[in-house]
């Protein structure tokens, strides 16, 4: 059930890249000034990991090593994500998920009533594939809530750094 | 991510002179080591035999991607050899493969090895990319071909 403040439940997806790191630093910024809850997911991209094992592209002990070297990536961004809501005496909820990467973190939003999507910087969509192949533009298209794509990262940096 | 903007134009071989598989990857790998990514050769030789030795990545319809994660090399190496007759490189079909995406990566890049190796089967499936890859005769050929294919 959703409140009735503007934005109370702020969901941060992370891949790990440095676009999802400065979405994470703006949605701490957003959750301490609103007081909304803040939690942060990353998807390990077993879909991609199964279809690369069908094309044979993979054998099955290389799939089972990349999930979990994957599984651990995906630790270690949330740790550092907690590190830096921490740092601004912010607590943040994290999980870590399996599956393909768009439908979870789109169900993700609907299960935890999400009303703000935070995600990094998308990649330019250079061909008709991209549209389809291209995880973080799936959810920013699907997503059933208002979604945040965060971009001018210095100046993230300067309010993450500037806030108290 | 684009295969055509990770490849460089020194790391493709038209045609491939070797026929014998090790010596094909050792072929393959000297062009990637053009890039002067590669750290440890013999690291990175080592990885990719092991690799082999748990299943040939010669896959289907004339493409092989030997592939190894690495800390050999520094973040993610790409290379690309074109052979027209076709080598016997024990693949999933029994039949000749014709290209060859030789990729190594190093550890602290697993998310992105592993999309590199979508994106590379998944342009083999484009009709038309395979026969116009055949037709090659220089490295910009295929560049531009595989720029086109990603477009």
């Amino acid at each position: 059930m959703q409140s009735d403040r503007l934005i109370s439940k702020i969901l941060l997806f992370t891949d790990g890249s440095e676009g999802s790191i400065y979405a994470a630093k703006y949605g701490i910024v957003l959750a301490k000034s609103t007081g909304a809850e803040l939690k942060a997911i990353y998807v390990v991209n077993i879909d991609l990991l199964k279809q690369l094992e069908r094309a044979r592209i993979f054998v099955k002990v290389e799939e089972l090593d990349y999930e979990r070297d994957l599984e651990e990536d995906g630790r270690n961004y949330l740790r550092h994500i907690t590190e830096l809501a921490a740092h601004k005496g912010l607590r943040i909820e994290t999980e870590l998920l399996k599956g393909t990467v768009h439908k979870i973190a789109i169900q993700k939003v609907e299960e935890w009533d999400a009303d703000l999507l935070i995600m990094g910087e998308l990649e330019p969509i250079l061909s008709r594939s991209d549209t389809f192949h291209d995880e973080t533009e799936l959810i920013f298209r699907k997503a059933r809530c208002s979604v945040l794509v965060i971009k001018d990262s210095e100046r993230i940096d300067k309010i993450y750094e500037t806030l108290p | 991510m684009r295969l055509s903007a990770m490849l460089r134009r020194e790391a493709i071989v038209v045609p491939l002179q070797n026929t014998e598989k090790q010596l094909v990857i050792e072929e393959l790998l000297d062009a990637a080591q053009r890039t002067g990514r590669i750290v440890d050769r013999e690291k990175a030789i080592d990885a990719l035999l092991e690799r082999e030795r748990l299943g040939s990545t010669g896959l289907e319809k004339g493409l092989a991607i030997p592939h190894a994660r690495t800390n050999a090399v520094d973040g993610i190496v790409l290379a690309l050899g074109v052979s027209p007759a076709g080598i016997d490189f024990q693949s999933a079909d029994s039949e000749p493969c014709h290209l060859f995406f030789l990729l190594l990566a190093s550890e602290a890049v697993t998310g992105n090895y592993v999309q590199v190796l979508a994106l590379i089967a998944r342009l083999n499936l484009q009709s038309g990319f395979r026969r116009k890859m055949m037709d090659v005769t220089t490295a910009d050929e295929a560049l531009e071909i595989i720029r086109q294919a990603e477009e």
